[in-house]
């Protein structure tokens, strides 16, 4: 292999010009990276995996008595509002079974909506509805949705088929966003959503996920999404993945990826970290989709974020987590804007990219 | 204490319990470490059990003059009864006997002897020719069909022993002749325990053939609490021999069956207006001699744990012991190698059925199972059920599988005999459940991933749980769970990487 003899010794990092169609020139390359790294390449990339992210992370900094708080919807919604943050707008809560049955009532006049489970998690059980078509519903997809379809997933809902550990639930009717058309473009079907990873109340790590046809409307990464990775300083879009690997444009719609500037990022910044400061979780990921008209608005948040968002961002989380702990070490008391004016001072992204003329 | 010191001290504490106990236990009690050579003595318990009512009560146990008079080791236990073993010429009789007793009484009898040394079914000379026996005379036209029987079977056989084998070959037949039938029917109708082997002993009267009934115990350490096996005596003009009516053919192997009682009397009698008094047999294998046994058994309970239980109850542990090393497997397959199961802990319950099932079978009937469970599945789902009734159909169907399962592999003579328990029923539904959601809400692959790794992670448990020498120290020296459980510990403070990681982040490169 050819690639072997070029360099020894260390990863160079970042040399390359983030823009150019070939992304991951590793000069390290070396002949087992087709399989798999070693532990100390990964170490030494700062990479985090599951063991580190609950010994270190999670446990330490997210009692559990908390989770309940985020992982059922409405008591973080009430929160974010007592907060005076924008979420998306509550239709209703269906409870009882007799709920369901009224279900068409409590939606007279509302043409488009989301329906999904309080307790509901990786985005299971969410139904969309775009449009009103005749007596039914119209899915994003285009697929249509009878009354009867809709009264039984919210019989499902009820009894807590997509609920953590099965419990009974109670299903949520909320507003549906109608995504910034500058994030519909990045996207196949499915409204992309941006995902801010923080310790202590400091953005460490953003990124925005966007679906594929593989994907299927859906924002999973290890089902085919895009994992876009987002400078913390800026807002612009510095790197793309799919499946693990690089790459710049979009596989299905072939727009540009990278460069890309996301509005109102000062705002996404400071919501993100009130919701650190109203549950008081220290480690947390929070869920936030950009709105047409109504500006960012708080769709949940994640007790438990994965580890993809270091992928897309193309930097080990360990890296960001490290100055953060020293960091709240050394000012425990410090303030929202303390803390977003540090992320932004020691996480900016290392080249900014150069916008792609095309 | 940091949680660090917290986790080095139990570790440490965990290490030193466990460890100076088993210490102690190779150390002053001599209990060998290691498995080493299998002496394999089979431990038997005939365990009494009555209801008494209020009254003085007086309970007879047969004994096997074998075990007795070999001197092998032999023990009762039973608190608060007087307790003596009667020789009647030959004939061993334990007797318990005590004053008002109330409710449920238990009486153990205990006796070990080396394996395949005596089955106690060897011939037997007799002491005075028996009496020729006298037959309870049939009415009518069944007197006429079982001297038909006899008259053709003698024309038949040279000796009594051929006429014993023929005889029992057509009543188990299921197409014997029209005589046979008539004869069993009536035997049947008088509502007998054993009809059959009744019916061979009139009929062996009839051919001049004295017979008798004797209990045996199966060698089968799987079937605790089991009853008396039922075996036939007859003389052969020299000898008393014992032959199961089942296998009439087939020489008794002191290997199978351990003949517990013969001479022709009861096994158990039990006075005192007692109820529903039975006596049933545990058998287990001890791998460790006589003397260190005893030993133990009379340590602290610390040091003696489950060996001082009676057999019936120390078999139940038998499995048991076994599962926290299943659990270890897991936590080492999950957290450093990262092999994604469904559910944390279906693997070990898998692992456990493979055990009782065998591997190769299990995982067969395992797929076959949950292949088809799952496509009545989805069909189901087209209905739209709600949750509960959905995985109620869902073990309907499972259980009507595992029946047509069952039917077929006995209709193709695949004598496999699939021996599904209720466990693994559950464990099959619940899978079928948990994979067909996750088929929906997160594509075919990672169902498919999660079952292999399921399947994987619970053959790897069921082959550590299988080595002999684990099994030995899990049973011999529970405290070496304590060693296990520091490991698990251990692992739980892991901040490494998964060896699933390392692929996982193949393509991770620097922006």
């Amino acid at each position: 292999m050819p690639e072997d003899t070029v360099t020894e010794g260390p990863e160079t990092e970042g040399v390359e010009p983030v823009g150019s169609v070939v992304l991951a020139t590793d000069n390290g390359h070396k002949w087992w990276h087709r399989w798999f790294r070693t532990p100390a390449e990964l170490r030494e990339l700062g990479v985090v995996g599951i063991n580190m992210r609950n010994a270190r992370f999670l446990l330490p900094n997210n009692p559990r008595r908390l989770y309940d708080l985020v992982d059922n919807k409405l008591r973080t919604k009430a929160l974010a509002e007592a907060e005076g943050m924008s979420v998306a707008e509550t239709y209703g809560v269906l409870r009882t079974p007799h709920d369901a049955n009224i279900v068409e009532k409590i939606l007279a006049g509302r043409d488009a909506f989301v329906i999904k489970p309080t307790r509901g998690s990786g985005g299971k059980g969410i139904m969309v509805i775009d449009k009103r078509s005749g007596k039914n519903f119209v899915k994003p997809s285009g697929a249509e949705v009878t009354p009867a379809d809709l009264k039984n997933h919210v019989s499902n809902i009820l009894a807590g088929l997509y609920s953590l550990g099965g419990k009974r639930d109670f299903a949520l009717i909320e507003y549906r966003v109608q995504p910034a058309r500058l994030l519909t473009a990045l996207s196949f079907q499915g409204a992309p959503d941006i995902r801010v990873v923080m310790l202590h109340g400091y953005p460490v790590m953003a990124m925005l996920r966007a679906s594929t046809k593989e994907s299927d409307g859906r924002s999973n990464l290890h089902q085919g999404a895009l994992g876009i990775g987002i400078d913390i300083a800026t807002g612009m879009s510095v790197r793309a993945i799919h499946h693990g690997r690089p790459l710049t444009h979009h596989p299905d719609l072939g727009v540009h990826l990278i460069g890309v500037q996301l509005p109102e990022w000062d705002t996404i910044l400071s919501m993100a970290v009130t919701c650190h400061e109203m549950t008081g979780l220290g480690y947390l990921g929070v869920d936030i989709m950009m709105d047409e008209t109504k500006g960012p608005l708080m769709i949940e948040v994640n007790a438990r974020p994965g580890l993809a968002i270091q992928m897309a961002n193309g930097i080990g989380l360990l890296k960001r987590l490290e100055p953060v702990v020293e960091q709240h070490r050394r000012r425990p008391g410090a303030d929202l804007a303390t803390k977003i004016a540090f992320s932004k001072k020691h996480f900016r992204a290392k080249l900014p990219p150069p916008r792609d003329p095309s | 204490m940091s949680a660090q010191a917290k986790l080095l001290t139990a570790v440490v504490g965990l290490v030193a319990v466990g460890g100076g106990l088993a210490a102690y236990k190779t150390r002053v009690l001599s209990v060998p470490f290691f498995e080493g050579e299998r002496i394999e003595e089979w431990l038997v318990e005939a365990k009494v059990s009555f209801l008494a009512t209020g009254r003085e009560v007086k309970a007879r146990l047969s004994l096997p003059a074998v075990a007795v008079e070999k001197g092998g080791g032999q023990e009762s236990g039973s608190l608060g009864y007087s307790y003596n073993v009667e020789n009647d010429r030959g004939e061993y009789t334990a007797v318990w006997s005590s004053q008002a007793r109330d409710e449920g009484q238990a009486l153990y009898y205990r006796v070990r002897f080396k394996q395949g040394l005596a089955s106690g079914g060897e011939p037997q000379a007799a002491t005075e020719t028996p009496k020729p026996p006298d037959v309870p005379k049939l009415p009518g036209s069944l007197g006429v069909a079982a001297q038909n029987i006899v008259t053709r079977a003698k024309s038949v056989s040279a000796d009594p022993d051929s006429l014993f084998v023929a005889m029992f070959d057509q009543i188990n037949s299921a197409n014997s002749s029209q005589e046979y039938v008539l004869v069993k029917r009536h035997y049947e109708k008088e509502g007998m325990a054993t009809p059959n082997i009744t019916m061979g002993i009139d009929l062996l009267g009839l051919a001049g053939i004295p017979a008798r009934l004797a209990y045996g115990v199966n060698l089968n350490e799987e079937n605790s609490g089991q009853v008396p096996v039922a075996l036939l005596e007859y003389y052969d003009g020299a000898f008393w021999k014992i032959r199961n009516p089942l296998e009439p053919s087939k020489i008794l192997d002191g290997r199978e069956v351990f003949v517990w009682h013969r001479g022709g009397g009861p096994l158990l009698e039990v006075s005192g207006g007692v109820e529903n008094s039975q006596v049933t047999f545990t058998v287990v294998k001890d791998r460790l001699p006589l003397a260190t046994l005893t030993d133990l058994r009379d340590s602290p309970f610390l040091v003696s744990t489950i060996l001082s239980l009676p057999a019936s109850e120390r078999a139940v542990f038998r499995y048991i012991v076994l599962i926290p090393l299943g659990a270890f497997v897991v936590v080492l397959m999950r957290n450093i190698i990262g092999i994604p199961t469904l559910g944390t802990f279906m693997p070990v319950l898998l692992a456990l059925a493979l055990l009782e099932i065998k591997p190769v079978q299990g995982i067969v009937m395992f797929s076959i199972l949950v292949g088809a469970g799952l496509w009545f599945r989805f069909l189901l789902s087209r209905m739209n059920l709600l949750v509960v009734p959905r995985v109620a159909a869902c073990v309907v169907i499972v259980t009507l599988l595992m029946m047509l399962m069952g039917v077929i592999s006995s209709q193709l003579g695949l004598s496999v005999g699939i021996k599904i328990t209720l466990f693994p029923m559950i464990i099959i539904a619940w899978t079928l459940e948990r994979m067909s959601l996750i088929w929906e809400e997160e594509g075919k692959r990672s169902a498919l991933i999660q079952v292999m790794g399921s399947l994987f992670v619970a053959v790897c448990a069921y082959y550590f749980m299988k080595v002999s020498q684990i099994q030995y120290w899990a049973f011999y020296f529970p405290e070496m769970l304590l060693i296990l459980l520091a490991g698990i510990l251990i692992i739980g403070r892991y901040t490494g990487y998964r060896i699933s990681e390392l692929i996982r982040f193949k393509t991770f490169s620097n922006a």
